[in-house]
């Protein structure tokens, strides 16, 4: 009996140097954690920053890269229970998610057009619900998207005066520029929504002043693009002697369509339906579809693009919706009616034949 | 007959909703057709296909062109503050009049009462008609410091105001500050700027304009609702029959609660000790105060312009005196 004691106490004593080992292992790991959690984290967050994001930013097929978001933005954003947040992926992660939630809604949103069209006011109001709950979603999953990437460049929007990040990558100027102009489509899904998600309206003009830490000619005009729209919806934000807004959304689309990606594009597409200008709604989307033959995207960004293609297509597709009950057929991609250039084709007469 | 068939065909595709009335509307938004108030004037335009009216929605951000627009007929109706759709039918845009609806209880009254079949004739003034009237928040005094907490105060103080709002400039004049003409688009950055030292608005505009910024640590929002602002649809009289008319007054009520969950989320959004409580000694002052106003503004006395309704006056000061009996102005010699 007493030597069985004692010979536990000796086991006790030989296995001592390995638990103050594991346990310096768990001092050092972060306290309670798992050692192995923390450093699956760590090589997690460290793969999806260094080799998943700049893969799915290569990607044309922007319906499989929302899913990638909602599918692992809860496993990634998980680890920040045991590591710090991974703030600049789990950005990216749920703007995706953000994006795929936004295409329910436009699906739903169009839904709502149609049935408007056909005058089935039921199914109208059942669509427009349903499109309502969706932008409600999608603003909420826009707006932490938002506030992850501000928090992964430690950057205050709100600060006084305004600090820029450092932004040591190309990567992290992307991140941080996307998760601006995340914020800001955060305020229209919200708006759309019918104000259900609650998503501070003063994101916008912290856009304006944030957009200018990005240089404008090397991001397509994207950051002078934002500061238009701002402009636009809050016209105080306005610098003295400013250009036109509209003619610096112009000036970003042309830009974006020379650097390789249309970014610039979708948001003079939503300021055009924001501010009721048809016209300049029908130029972009036919520019949009002109540069086609002409651009040269941007192969590290190819996801910037498509994305923008998505906005453009669903916009074309409200204003068809609206006014013939259906999207825009392929081959009229790039107009705004039905109607055919028949004043040059040639034709002969039936004289004689009938 | 087969070529009629095809002929009524075709155009039942070009135009499947033939029998609805198609009607324009010019809709005024700060943000345009994003904005919550282009939103939910959608939704009323789509109540409205219900009752065979098919509405087109135009936004507009600036609200002076809006009002431009229907006033040239490129819409049949507008839809606007009332501080602007006032020249229409002074009875409705009297809904505003300073310090005349001192809860959202009483707007609900007020607004309920509009909406009944027996106000109709009351809708309808100088070839306009109201179509409908939706709340867009009271407006409050927001100030750079918190010290301007009576009106007495304000004596001296720049307060950015709206130089087509008649009876702010009186009011401004009456508490002896100093009006800073201004509009929509940019008395939040005179007041964020410090080139003013007070500015009215909407709870909505604390974070959406950041007047916040203007506050800083030491201002605040005055806790006391100065006017009922209200979105107010008006049409041309021809436009609808005085039945669709109706009901498009009805469908409008109808969505009192859904811009009330709006404004209160809003109202709520700004953190408590922005809010400047005032005694309620102040406030039964400040009521007297505002009801001569209104008084002098009803008559044109003392050099008042005549900005409001005697009807609207009178009904508002019923709502009040059902809501609050004991008031003193509800058994005074000349009341509203």
């Amino acid at each position: 009996m007493i030597a069985s004691r004692l010979n536990r106490t000796n086991g006790f004593s030989a296995r001592l140097p390995k638990l103050i080992a594991a346990g310096l292992v768990l001092v050092l790991s972060g306290c309670t954690v798992n050692p192995i959690y923390h450093t699956t984290g760590v090589v997690l967050a460290g793969y999806a920053e260094t080799e998943a994001t700049p893969y799915v930013l290569q990607m044309t097929d922007t319906k499989m890269a929302c899913s990638l978001g909602e599918g692992l933005d809860p496993l990634v954003y998980s680890f920040s229970r045991v590591i710090d947040a991974p703030d600049s992926t789990g950005s990216l992660l749920m703007l995706l998610s953000g994006n795929c939630m936004e295409y329910r809604a436009w699906e739903a949103e169009l839904d709502y057009l149609r049935a408007d069209y056909s005058g089935d006011v039921p199914a109208a109001k059942d669509a427009r619900e349903v499109s309502k709950r969706l932008y409600a979603q999608t603003a909420t999953r826009r707006y932490e998207a938002f506030r992850r990437a501000m928090a992964a460049y430690d950057f205050d929007p709100a600060a006084e005066p305004m600090e820029c990040p450092f932004l040591f990558t190309e990567q992290d100027e992307i991140t941080f520029l996307v998760g601006l102009l995340t914020g800001m489509q955060a305020i229209v899904n919200d708006a759309n929504s019918g104000a259900m998600a609650g998503v501070p309206r003063n994101i916008a003009p912290q856009a304006e002043r944030a957009a200018q830490c990005v240089d404008n000619e090397k991001w397509g005009g994207l950051p002078n693009a934002v500061r238009a729209l701002v402009w636009l919806l809050l016209p105080d934000t306005r610098p003295a002697l400013s250009p036109d807004p509209w003619e610096v959304l112009q000036n970003s689309a042309d830009l974006g369509v020379k650097t390789g990606f249309r970014t610039s594009h979708a948001l003079q597409v939503v300021a055009a339906e924001t501010f009721g200008r048809p016209d300049v709604l029908a130029d972009s989307i036919a520019h949009f579809v002109a540069a086609e033959d002409q651009i040269d995207i941007l192969e590290d960004y190819v996801l910037l693009d498509e994305a923008a293609r998505t906005v453009v297509t669903f916009s074309s597709d409200k204003h068809w919706t609206k006014n013939y009950g259906h999207r825009t057929p392929g081959r009229f991609m790039g107009k705004m009616s039905p109607e055919r250039d028949t004043s040059n084709i040639e034709t002969m007469s039936l004289d004689g034949l009938l | 007959m087969i070529r009629k068939t095809l002929a009524a065909l075709s155009l039942a595709a070009v135009a499947p909703l033939a029998s609805a009335q198609t009607a324009t509307m010019c809709v005024f938004d700060v943000i345009g057709a994003n904005g919550d108030v282009y939103n939910m004037v959608k939704d009323f335009a789509l109540e409205m296909k219900t009752h065979g009216v098919d509405f087109k929605l135009k936004p507009y951000t600036d609200e002076g062109v809006a009002i431009g627009d229907f006033n040239s007929g490129q819409c049949d109706a507008v839809a606007a503050l009332d501080i602007r759709t006032r020249p229409f039918n002074r009875f409705t845009g009297s809904v505003s009049a300073v310090g005349a609806l001192p809860t959202y209880k009483d707007l609900e009254t007020l607004l309920a009462t509009l909406a009944q079949p027996k106000a109709a004739p009351l809708m309808k003034e100088n070839g306009y008609e109201v179509l409908g009237i939706v709340p867009a928040g009271a407006g409050y005094l927001f100030v750079n410091d918190r010290e301007i907490d009576t009106a007495a105060e304000l004596a001296g103080k720049r307060i950015a105001t709206l130089d087509y709002q008649k009876d702010a400039i009186r009011m401004v004049n009456y508490v002896k500050a100093t009006v800073v003409p201004s509009d929509i688009t940019n008395f939040a950055g005179k007041f964020n700027n410090g080139s003013v030292d007070t500015a009215y608005a909407p709870a909505f505009a604390y974070e959406a304009l950041e007047l916040y910024k203007g506050i800083g640590a030491k201002g605040g929002i005055v806790d006391y609702p100065l006017a009922q602002l209200t979105v107010q649809i008006i049409a041309r009289d021809e436009v609808l029959d005085d039945d669709v008319a109706q009901k498009a007054r009805e469908v409008a009520w109808g969505m009192f609660p859904q811009a009330m969950n709006m404004i209160s989320d809003l109202e709520e959004a700004i953190p408590d000790d922005k809010w400047i409580r005032i005694p309620e000694n102040d406030i039964v002052g400040y009521q007297e105060m505002f009801r001569e106003n209104r008084l002098e503004m009803r008559d044109g006395a003392n050099g008042a312009p005549v900005v409001y309704s005697p009807k609207m006056l009178s009904l508002m000061s019923k709502i009040r005196c059902s809501s609050n009996p004991g008031a003193s102005e509800c058994t005074a010699d000349n009341r509203e």
